[in-house]
């Protein structure tokens, strides 16, 4: 069941009151959050400057590293770099696809669990196992499961008439690495939905009923609104998860066929350790973590919204 | 809701920016006072191979099969000099990866390197040990036979860069594209092939592409037994380019003018590319008429998927690498037969893989002296027969002595314990001047070639027409090439 | 830090009951909800279940072309990996000390950070917030290139304590996101009962804060430890010889001279099986976990 921790916070006396405003003394708490916070600062802002810094040079690795200021060089290239566009669409492709099928169908998962009277403590953890395994290894299984000789969904495939090389075509090998994500994914989205759903208003629901209502329209007009910002954060969620990880596609298509498959990290993973364009790639990056970062926002804001209130 | 400035973050921010500046100074400054501690000096009267006795070093290779035998067989090197060899084998990709980062840091993680020409010697000669500093050295034990003893265009090709006498690697192995095919499929239907084609059908040095896909048609066409003809390693993998530049080179195309010397020596300026040519276009437009009927699992194999689908009785015939000649005929033993590569308006062309293993130039101390005893003795003719005869894997050699062996010689026919040299007779023929196939040895290869492979994965996904792929990877590896290599 | 408005209506109306359907369309609606559930349960299980088969399997088997559900087991696979030439047993090593080590860490520094996150109200308070969820979202591939240069400059390429610090740079931030979460959860009472009764601010963490939140810490550890396990991006530029771990030894087993599925589906097993065990074990707060708070799911 869920419950929410703002009433909770709301009432908390914040020590605040307890200390002149202004005061620069490390207080307590300030311990307390001082060796993670510095930890952290160390391990991401001399990256994130090193990053910027990377992004106006020309960077040279042999022979010990060293950066040549090359002005605007990298970010120029980058603008104009019609493929880098091109990824930047595929990105967008992968990432509409991936999340509207694990929406639809975490939704509905959780709708059905929700619906079980019995059983549902067995089935449940059982849909939760994709969740849990390794990226990189559910590239590996995919391409186990789809090779065109032995694959048991390469043979199911063949016994309908499908005979190509699923990840041999761009079509088709985008659907497979989306389906491999969605496979992953789907259940983060049916937990969270399930928690949602398990706060909706039951009594409502059965004066809907004695009035008529068809189960789509409950679900439809009372459930989904009254889910909706649960389903809001698990989007956020993916969507910020989506831009952070490529292992999948790195170890089955690594961005063919036709480049079908490459997604932008996948294209700043072959620009650094690929090329060694170490400049572009951090241009790259920036540009991705720019995205993140909107979307953290989003995120912070609505997690916020409620307290300012 | 509205969030406040960040004041403390931007404070924190401004510090920490300070902080890293100082750091990256530290980093510049650490890089370009690299220095080599100097190999300790031979005591007199110490057994030169043992001098380095208790020291470990670390060699990294590609996961092939000859790295698998040495790997098998290090125990007479360590009986020999006392040096403990940890291998790391990764994939060509992670390998590449590995050792530029490697010889970026400046202290050496890989003492020996297995240099890719085209990967990772092109783009960082300058971080390998010239090996003649070694070999003409009288404290180290000799190179047997000496330099002349490796086959004289695997040298140049895997050792050499530009315009320096340097020799950066020693050959180690090489892989080259022929032929390969299942002589009971092509004795069986023999008779019906020659009437219903109008030729011999038999692979051989004579054959043309059309031909070739012509017989893959017909097998597709009228062999119950095997699927398909013809099978690739057409994934959108550097395992395409090799593929595809057989055809490329055999219908008179290439990549630059020039393209022997800019294959056999390397350069940092190759100028124009030349993909947009004439013959280039008909290549692609061969190819691509040939994958179109290949085993539609073609477009999602690499180096790995050709011969276990030949093994596998998928395919009746493919372009493969002859190393693959070993594992061949333990699956299929006498079915499996070799031939130079098909011949196109320019003769055939045989693509050329080899690759050396060199010593990393920031390797220091004892273990830049072990390093080279490793890659001296891993080179050695006697090292190069027991690989030759290992059932791990192993490779052919890359000295001219060990093919003059009795034993080695006998090998080429079967029966044979060798089952390697059952390509012998084809690889005479394929590494010849003219015959055989040497890609670009140019820094940015790396980022040409997945630019070539990109737009020939368009081609065969049906996006692009051969003409428009040829130009758009013409106009992308000029680019990349007037850009000039950093690292 | 707030939840979903949705969510306070549970507080409301106490237990689940929602969707059930009335009585006279049970049957159908529920036979209907089975079958979903079924081919969802197929969807998920098959892949799993194929490769746990497949390690189990003997090389012809594990390739053959016709699919084999039943075969005569063989325990092959998994001698070959942890004998001969590339033994596994120290990529097995370095992988749990590497997500162990970050994990714990991550832990400890979280718990501390998390609770003097949420008993601060300071100015930049929503700025650190903001901070520390761009530093757990940040992509990998961007985080790791620079990474690479400053682990190069101080030495820690191809150690485990390199890899430790590199997985600490996505575990902690969201370790004292999370704890600051679970902490967020505590009726203040108590700590404000403790401190009329005497307790100095150490020992009403220590005493009376600390010990409510043990779910959440084992919770925060365990999630942790699976994100550091699972991890691919990092290892591949971070680790070497001496660090490599398990998730790089399988993509490894993709050789030039063919893929060896026995192995690999074996070391696929070895790699996912612990992460299952530890990850349902704590499914009562993986909601909260994963959505770094923002949905409570006890």
């Amino acid at each position: 069941m869920s419950v929410s921790r703002t009433e909770v916070q709301a009432s908390v006396q914040p020590d605040r009151a307890t200390r002149p405003a202004g005061s620069r003394k490390i207080t307590f708490t300030g311990w307390l959050m001082a060796p993670g916070i510095t930890l952290l600062g160390v391990l991401s802002i001399i990256p994130l400057v090193m990053l910027i810094l990377m992004s106006f040079s020309k960077v040279r690795l042999l022979g010990g590293l060293r950066l040549e200021f090359a002005g605007l060089d990298n970010w120029a290239r980058a603008f104009g770099d019609v493929e880098l566009w091109k990824s930047w669409a595929t990105t967008l492709a992968f990432f509409v696809s991936t999340l509207g099928i694990e929406l639809v169908l975490g939704v509905a998962i959780a709708v059905a669990l929700n619906r079980l009277v019995r059983g549902r403590g067995l089935v449940l953890p059982l849909i939760l196992l994709p969740m849990f395994v390794a990226p990189s290894i559910v590239g590996l299984l995919g391409r186990y499961l789809l090779d065109p000789t032995f694959g048991l969904y390469a043979n199911l495939l063949q016994s309908i008439g499908i005979t190509q090389d699923v990840l041999g075509h761009p079509v088709s090998a985008f659907a497979a690495v989306v389906l491999m994500d969605v496979w992953e994914w789907t259940p983060l989205i049916a937990l969270i939905t399930l928690a949602g759903l398990s706060g909706v208003n039951p009594s409502v629901l059965e004066a809907a009923s004695l009035d008529g209502a068809s189960e789509w329209k409950k679900f439809w007009h009372m459930v989904l609104p009254s889910i909706r910002p649960i389903l809001l954060v698990a989007i956020l969620i993916r969507s910020m998860d989506a831009v952070r990880y490529f292992d999948i596609i790195y170890v089955t298509t690594n961005g063919g066929p036709a480049d079908a498959t490459k997604i932008i990290p996948v294209r700043l993973y072959e620009a650094a350790f690929r090329f060694f364009d170490l400049g572009y790639a951090a241009v790259i990056g920036i540009m991705m973590l720019v995205l993140t970062i909107l979307i953290a926002r989003f995120f912070v804001r609505l997690m916020g919204e409620k307290e300012e209130n | 809701m509205r969030t406040r400035a960040p004041a403390l973050t931007r404070r924190q921010m401004l510090r920490a920016g300070g902080l890293s500046l100082a750091a990256l100074g530290g980093l510049t400054a650490c890089g370009t006072t690299t220095a080599t501690t100097p190999v300790p000096t031979l005591a007199p009267g110490t057994d030169p191979w043992r001098r380095f006795a208790g020291t470990t070093i670390n060699f990294i290779s590609e996961n092939t099969a000859p790295t698998a035998a040495i790997a098998a067989n290090l125990q007479p090197f360590t009986d020999l000099t006392g040096i403990r060899v940890n291998i790391v084998s990764l994939e060509l990709q992670a390998l590449v990866q590995r050792v530029a980062l490697d010889l970026a840091g400046g202290q050496a993680q890989y003492d020996v390197i297995y240099a890719d020409p085209y990967q990772v010697l092109a783009p960082y000669a300058a971080g390998f040990a010239d090996l003649r500093e070694f070999a003409e050295d009288p404290s180290y034990p000799g190179v047997e036979g000496g330099f002349e003893d490796f086959i004289p265009t695997q040298l140049e090709a895997c050792g050499t860069f530009g315009d320096s006498d340097a020799i950066y690697a020693l050959p180690y192995d090489c892989p080259t594209m022929i032929w390969q095919y299942r002589i009971d499929i092509f004795e069986k239907y023999h008779e019906r092939m020659s009437a219903d084609l109008g030729f011999d059908p038999t692979p051989s040095g004579e054959r043309t592409w059309e031909e070739y896909y012509l017989i893959a048609e017909w097998i597709n066409q009228n062999v119950d037994e095997i699927p398909y003809g013809t099978g690739h390693q057409a994934k959108q993998h550097d395992s395409l380019m090799c593929d595809f530049s057989n055809v490329l080179w055999s219908y008179g195309g290439d990549y630059f003018a020039n393209g022997r010397e800019v294959g056999l020596r390397g350069t940092e300026d190759p100028g124009p590319c030349l993909l947009d040519s004439e013959e280039a276009v008909a290549a692609a437009e061969f190819y691509d008429r040939l994958i179109s009927i290949a085993h539609p699992g073609s477009l999602g194999w690499d180096w790995d998927g050709v011969g276990a689908a030949l093994r596998a009785g998928q395919i009746a015939m493919a372009p493969n690498w002859h190393e693959f000649a070993a594992p061949n005929e333990s699956e299929l033993p006498g079915k499996v037969g070799y031939a130079p590569m098909p011949r196109g308006p320019k003769g055939t062309s045989n693509h050329f893989g080899g690759t050396g293993i060199g010593i990393s130039a920031t390797a220091s101390g004892v273990r830049r002296g072990a390093a080279w005893l490793f890659v001296n003795w891993a080179t050695a003719p006697q090292t190069q027969l027991d690989n030759l005869k290992s059932t791990a894997g192993g490779g052919t050699p890359t000295r001219t002595s060990v093919y003059e062996l009795p034993e080695v010689n006998a090998a080429a026919e079967r029966p044979t314990e060798l089952p390697n040299m059952l390509t012998a007779e084809t690889m005479s023929v394929a590494w010849e001047d003219e015959k055989i196939g040497l890609r670009p040895k140019i820094p940015m290869w790396n980022e040409c070639d997945t630019a070539l492979f990109t737009e020939v994965s368009r081609m065969l996904a049906g996006q692009k027409d051969p003409r428009q792929a040829m130009s758009d990877a013409k106009n992308r590896i000029d680019g990349i090439v007037a850009r000039g290599w950093a690292a | 830090m707030s939840a979903a408005p949705a969510v306070d209506a549970a507080r409301n109306f106490g237990p689940a009951l929602s969707l059930r359907p009335k009585a006279k369309n049970l049957t159908l609606g529920t036979l209907l909800t089975w079958v979903f559930v079924a081919a969802a349960l197929l969807w998920t299980v098959v892949p799993l279940l194929w490769m746990l088969l497949g390690s189990f399997k003997g090389s012809g088997d594990v390739t053959s072309a016709d699919p084999m559900w039943f075969f005569t087991p063989t325990g092959q696979n998994y001698v070959n990996l942890f004998t001969g030439a590339n033994n596994l047993s120290p990529y097995l090593i370095n992988s749990i000390i590497a997500a162990v080590g970050s994990a714990v860490i991550a832990t400890v520094l979280g718990t501390l950070g998390g609770y003097g996150l949420a008993r601060t109200a300071f100015k930049g308070k929503k700025s650190l917030s903001f901070w520390f969820i761009s530093t757990r979202m940040a992509p990998i591939a961007a985080v790791v290139l620079p990474l690479f240069l400053v682990f190069r400059f101080a030495g820690l390429l191809d150690t485990l304590p390199g890899l430790i610090l590199a997985y600490l740079s996505f575990n902690l931030p969201f370790a004292i996101w999370i704890m600051s979460a679970f902490f967020e959860a505590i009726p203040p009472s108590l700590e404000e009962s403790a401190k009329v009764s005497g307790c100095s601010p150490w020992q009403t963490f220590w005493y009376v804060s600390l010990p409510l939140t043990k779910a959440g810490m084992v919770t925060t550890a365990v999630l942790c430890l699976v994100f550091a396990w699972n991890d691919y991006a990092f290892a591949t530029v971070i680790s070497g010889p001496n660090s490599q771990t398990l998730p790089i030894a399988a993509t490894q087993l993709v050789t030039q001279t063919g893929v060896d599925w026995g192995q690999l589906t074996a070391i696929g097993t070895i790699v996912v099986v612990p992460m299952i065990l530890v990850g349902l074990a704590v499914r009562k707060w993986l909601v909260t976990g994963l959505t770094l708070g923002a949905v409570t799911g006890e």
